[in-house]
């Protein structure tokens, strides 16, 4: 996810969405704003499209209609798979440290 | 019901308009319809305007080769060539004209100020050189454009090329026949008297003859003959159309990597060149200082250009700078 580097929010968004299955556009804006209460504007979410679109994470599937859906690929679910378990560790490691002792000042 | 389709249909269409052609022709259809459900169910949002229209603006400076990309191909490092070109003659335009206006005011008087000397010494240096890149770049881009006419597989070069061959024939024709217009520079008694030879000078007046405080004074522009007039008004479209088929070709001829290499190597010269001209320019504008008779006068048009001429420099460095890791891990 180093690449991504300022996109690295809308990317894990977009992929862990993905990660349930195929979207277009539109599902993919209400998806993400029923789990993580994140609205992705529409420049947002087709820049980050075209980039992980462009790293090979993501590719677009053939579709009769004008909505076309976007697939995750096997590199783009490996390479989520260790972005998520490095922010697991992050977020357990802070959680035991608050509760280990943390205390208002 | 279908009011407000239409309606949400085409205020999606203007902004759309913001990202360039290329992306629109792999985006354009699926954000449209994103773009429109959107619309229908937020009718006015800043945020999605604002939003479309920044990642727009982002795209086209990508598109261009201005900004890094995920994904660096030739086809990338053609677009920065090909910005890299268009700022380096907005760059030289404005250049010359200044350098026009010392050279000539020279061929009626030496100038007073070791400023001026200076500058006039490095502006001519920097000329010579940026010219002189200009050229040895254009060789290439020439050769492989005569190739692909050879091979009767230029169907796609034709307009660009035709644009580019219309816009240098105006320029070059009525540059040549304007810069008799001017008495110092050419059989003027005064005429061997100069550090460029007068018709050089005269040549680059005549071509940059629009880049002119006269239009901002239109009560004194009305006294001239209407032919001059014309030309100031004709050339920088000329000039513009022979930019912009160059670029075009640029970019269309997909030029393999090694003349691609080859190309940003001469554009990187052409920085250090543009950038001695450009404080050759300043040092005259802020320390040159009259001269005998005014000749020299640094004009309101001339911090002008100073701005154009950084603002091109800038660009051409980023398009140069961005091109460096792409081409050098291919």
């Amino acid at each position: 996810m180093r690449a991504f580097g300022r996109y690295a929010g809308p990317a894990t968004l977009i992929l862990s969405s993905l990660a349930e299955g195929s979207k277009h556009g539109y599902a993919l804006t209400k998806d993400i704003e029923e789990f993580a209460d994140v609205r992705l504007a529409p420049g947002t979410l087709y820049e980050a499209l075209s980039r992980l679109e462009g790293q090979g994470l993501i590719e677009a599937l053939e579709s009769d209609d004008r909505r076309r859906p976007y697939r995750l690929t096997a590199t783009g679910a490996e390479v989520l798979r260790v972005h998520l378990s490095a922010q697991r560790r992050v977020a357990d490691l802070g959680l035991r440290r608050l509760a280990r002792g943390w205390k208002p000042a | 019901m279908k009011k407000e389709r239409a309606a949400s249909g085409r205020q999606a269409g203007r902004l759309l308009r913001w990202y360039p052609k290329q992306w629109r022709s792999r985006y354009g259809a699926e954000f449209l319809e994103l773009l429109d459900a959107e619309i229908r169910e937020h009718p006015w949002s800043w945020r999605r305007n604002l939003d479309v229209t920044w990642h727009g603006l982002s795209a086209r400076l990508t598109s261009a080769g201005l900004t890094r990309h995920a994904t660096e191909s030739d086809a990338q490092a053609g677009a920065r060539l090909a910005s890299a070109g268009c700022a380096l003659a907005a760059f030289l335009a404005f250049g010359a004209s200044m350098w026009a206006q010392l050279a000539i005011g020279w061929r009626w008087s030496e100038p007073d100020t070791r400023a001026t000397y200076t500058a006039m010494f490095v502006m001519s240096i920097a000329m010579l050189l940026v010219c002189t890149l200009l050229v040895m770049g254009a060789i290439p881009v020439a050769w492989r454009v005569v190739k692909a006419v050879a091979h009767g597989n230029s169907r796609f070069l034709v307009g660009p090329s035709s644009l580019f061959l219309v816009g240098a024939s105006v320029l070059v024709i009525g540059s040549r026949h304007f810069e008799n217009g001017w008495p110092g520079t050419g059989g003027h008694p005064w005429s061997a008297q100069g550090l460029v030879p007068g018709g050089v000078a005269a040549f680059a007046w005549a071509s940059t003859l629009w880049i002119s405080s006269y239009w901002a004074h239109p009560q004194v522009l009305v006294h001239f003959p209407a032919a001059e007039v014309a030309w100031m008004v004709l050339s920088p479209i000329a000039t513009v159309c022979a930019v912009v088929g160059g670029a075009k070709a640029i970019r269309r001829l997909e030029l393999p990597h090694r003349i691609l290499h080859f190309e940003m190597q001469l554009a990187r010269v052409a920085c250090v060149a543009m950038l001695a001209l450009l404080v050759g320019s300043a040092s005259w504008t802020t320390d040159g200082g009259p001269g005998p008779h005014d000749l020299f006068r640094a004009g309101g048009i001339d911090i002008a250009a100073l701005g154009v001429m950084s603002a091109s420099l800038a660009v051409a460095y980023l398009a140069v700078r961005r091109a460096r890791p792409a081409l050098a891990g291919s």
